[in-house]
C-alpha cells in the first residue's frame, strides 16, 4: 500500500495511483474528481492508464481495486455539491407541471425531479408530493457551467425500476443533519463488507444500534450525501419515537467527536440506557 | 433570496410527536438549557457565549460624548445587534429580517428599559460631557434561541467591562488612560436575565432554550425577563397562537430557576476571569497596602 495521496483541485491524479485493472469493468469515477481524457476506445480494455483524471475538490485519493473505482476522499465538513449518482434526501419545495422543484442544500438554487421518475409512474399515477415532502433520489445529472440545473430522478431509466432501491418519497420518520463527511463514511460503511471495517473510518454505529434494537423492530436508514440521513422505526410501536432520537443522537455524537469502536459501542449503550429503551 | 431552509413535513410532525411523549431531539428534558459556556477575552468588554451551538460575541466600548438635550444627567447605552452572513448564509447582511428587529427589541426591553445599566452614574459633567456606553453583539452560529443568549453575553459584558476613569477639574474634563489610573466598573443596578419558551400541540407543551428546529417547529414563543430576585421586568407573548394565562404562571418559576443557574454560570466565569487578570494588573500594582 503505496502513502495517501493528497490532491487540491486541479491537480491531476498519477496514473499509477489508478487501479490496474486486470477486469474487463470501466473505471468507475467518485465524487470530487473529474475525467480529461481518456484512451482510445481500441485500447481501453487493457488498462486505466491512459485515463487523465484531474482532482475538482482538495482530499485525499482512494482507490477500490476490486470495483475498479477511484474517489477522492473530501473535508467531513465540506458543503455538498451535487455530483452524478449521488444519493441525497431532497425536499419538495413546490411543483410545476412537468417537475417537482426540491431543495437538497438549504440556500443554494433548486434542483428538479421529474414528475414521471418514479417508479411505475404514469400521468395517472405518479406520487402527489406537497410542499416539504421528503423524496430519497438520485443524481441524474448536474450539467455544465454556471446556472446549470440539477435533475434527480428515483427511477434507473434503463430498467424503470427503483434502482438501487427504496428510492422515492420518504414518508414518517425523521431526518437529522449531519455533516457531509459523516454521510459518505455511513455510504462506505454499509456498502463494505464487515472484514474491511476497520479501514473504513471505523463506524460501527449502524451495526450495534441494529443489534441493540431489533427488540424494538429494529429500523431503516436512508442516507443521502447531502448531509441528511432519515431514519424510521415503524414497527417500533410505543418506543419508536424514542429509538429514532436514540439514532439521531447516536449519529450526531459519532460526527462531532472522533470515536473509536469501542467508544462507539459504549456510546450507543449509554443513549440508549439515557433514552430508557430496552435492548 | 435567502431565507431560512423551511422544516420538512417529517421534521415538523416528528418534533411535535416527540414532544407529546416528553422527548426532545437531543434528549434534554423540556426545562432544560444546552451546556453554556461563558469565556472572556483579552480586553475588558470581550465575551464570547456558546450555548450549545449558538455562538456569539459581545463588545463593549466607551467613549465621551455629549449628553441628550433632554436628559443632561444620563449617559447613553446603546446595544446594537446585527444579522449578517458570518452568523447564518440565511441572512443576508445590510439588510434587516423579521428575527433582528424583534430580537433587538426584545434585548433593549429586558436590558436597556429595565434600567440595568445605571445611566445617570455615566454622567460627568452636566449636560457637557458624558459616557456613552455601546454593547455589540455579532453572532456567529445560530442555532437558535439568539435572545437568551445575546442577553447573557450584554449582562457579563457589563458586569466584565471597565471603563477609563474621569474627573472634573475646574470645569474641564479629564480623562485617564487606563494604564494612568485603574479603569472603573460600570454600576449595574440589577442582572436582568430574558428566558424564552415555546409552546408546542395548542399550548399544551412548552419547552425552553430551543434548538433552531425546535424554534421552526413551535407555535408560539413566550420570553420572560427576570433577575435574580425574581422581579419581572419584561413579558412577552408576541405572536403565534395562544398560550394559556397559567404558562406564564408556572413558567415564571421555572424562570426564575433558570436565570439563577445562567447568572451563576457569568458569575464563576467573572470571577475565573478577575483572578487571573489580578495576577500582574494593574489593580495589584496600585493597591495601597504592601505585602509583609
Amino acid at each position: 500500500m503505496s502513502s495517501p495521496l493528497i490532491l487540491l483541485p486541479g491537480d491531476s491524479v498519477p496514473s499509477e495511483y489508478l487501479p490496474s485493472s486486470n477486469s474487463s469493468a470501466p473505471l468507475r469515477l467518485g465524487p470530487g474528481l473529474r475525467l480529461l481524457s481518456q484512451p482510445p476506445s481500441s485500447s481501453s480494455s487493457k488498462t486505466s492508464t491512459g485515463h487523465v483524471l484531474a482532482a475538482t475538490q482538495s482530499g485525499i485519493l482512494t482507490t477500490d481495486p476490486k470495483r475498479n473505482a477511484v474517489s477522492l476522499l473530501s473535508t467531513p465538513n465540506r458543503r455538498y455539491v451535487p455530483t452524478s449518482n449521488d444519493l441525497v434526501i431532497a425536499q419538495v419545495h413546490h411543483s410545476s407541471p412537468d417537475y417537482f422543484h426540491c431543495l437538497i442544500t438549504p440556500q443554494t438554487p433548486q434542483v428538479v425531479l421529474g414528475q414521471l421518475s418514479f417508479e411505475g409512474a404514469t400521468k395517472k399515477t405518479r406520487p402527489m408530493l406537497k410542499q416539504g415532502d421528503l423524496v430519497y433520489a438520485r443524481v441524474l445529472s448536474t450539467g455544465l457551467g454556471a446556472g446549470a440545473e440539477v435533475e434527480l430522478t428515483c427511477v434507473n431509466p434503463a430498467t424503470g425500476r427503483a434502482e438501487p432501491g427504496g428510492l422515492g418519497p420518504l414518508t414518517g420518520g425523521m431526518v437529522f443533519d449531519v455533516s457531509t463527511g459523516m454521510a459518505a463514511r455511513l455510504m462506505r460503511a454499509s456498502s463494505s463488507s464487515a472484514e474491511n471495517q476497520e479501514s473504513v473510518d471505523g463506524l460501527v454505529v449502524l451495526d450495534e444500534l441494529g443489534k441493540k434494537l431489533e427488540k424494538v423492530g429494529g429500523f431503516e436508514i436512508a442516507v443521502g450525501r447531502n448531509g441528511k440521513v432519515w431514519v424510521d422505526c415503524a414497527n417500533g410501536g410505543d418506543s419508536a419515537i424514542k429509538a429514532t432520537v436514540a439514532i439521531g443522537r447516536c449519529l450526531s455524537a459519532i460526527d462531532e467527536h472522533t470515536l473509536s469502536l469501542a467508544d462507539q459501542k459504549k456510546l450507543v449503550t449509554r443513549v440508549l440506557r439515557e433514552m430508557k429503551i430496552e435492548t | 433570496m435567502n431565507k431560512e431552509a423551511p422544516l420538512s413535513i417529517t421534521e415538523r410532525d416528528f418534533i411535535l410527536n416527540a414532544l407529546r411523549e416528553n422527548v426532545r431531539l437531543d434528549g434534554r428534558e423540556s426545562d432544560q438549557l444546552r451546556p453554556l459556556s461563558i469565556s472572556f477575552g483579552q480586553e475588558y468588554g470581550h465575551v464570547k457565549v456558546k450555548l450549545g451551538k449558538t455562538s456569539l460575541i459581545v463588545r463593549i466600548s466607551s467613549e465621551v460624548t455629549k449628553p441628550r438635550d433632554d436628559r443632561p444627567f444620563d449617559g447613553i447605552f446603546t446595544i446594537a445587534l446585527e444579522l449578517t452572513a458570518m452568523g447564518s448564509p440565511a441572512w443576508d447582511n445590510g439588510r434587516q429580517g423579521d428575527l433582528e428587529t424583534y430580537v433587538t427589541n426584545v434585548l433593549d426591553r429586558v436590558v436597556r428599559h429595565s434600567n440595568a445599566l445605571d445611566t445617570e452614574s455615566l454622567c460627568i459633567l452636566k449636560g457637557v460631557s458624558c459616557w456613552s456606553v455601546r454593547a455589540d453583539v455579532h453572532i456567529t452560529d445560530y442555532d437558535g434561541n439568539l435572545i437568551d443568549a445575546a442577553c447573557a453575553g450584554i449582562m457579563a459584558g457589563l458586569q466584565h467591562f471597565r471603563r477609563p476613569d474621569a474627573v472634573v477639574k475646574d470645569g474641564q474634563v479629564i480623562v485617564y488612560g487606563v494604564d494612568e489610573r485603574v479603569p472603573v466598573a460600570l454600576n449595574i443596578t440589577h442582572k436582568p436575565l430574558s428566558i424564552t419558551f415555546h409552546t408546542f400541540d395548542e399550548g399544551n407543551r412548552v419547552i425552553l432554550d430551543a434548538t433552531r428546529k425546535e424554534e421552526q417547529a413551535a407555535e408560539a414563543d413566550v420570553i420572560i425577563g427576570m433577575n435574580n430576585a425574581g422581579d419581572v421586568c419584561f413579558l412577552s407573548k408576541f405572536s403565534g397562537s395562544p398560550v394559556d394565562a397559567m404558562v406564564f404562571v408556572t413558567k415564571s418559576t421555572v424562570a426564575q430557576e433558570k436565570v439563577k443557574e445562567i447568572n451563576g454560570v457569568i458569575d464563576k466565569a467573572l470571577q475565573a476571569d478577575l483572578a487571573k487578570r489580578a495576577k500582574g494588573g494593574m489593580l495589584e500594582e496600585s493597591r495601597a497596602e504592601n505585602d509583609r
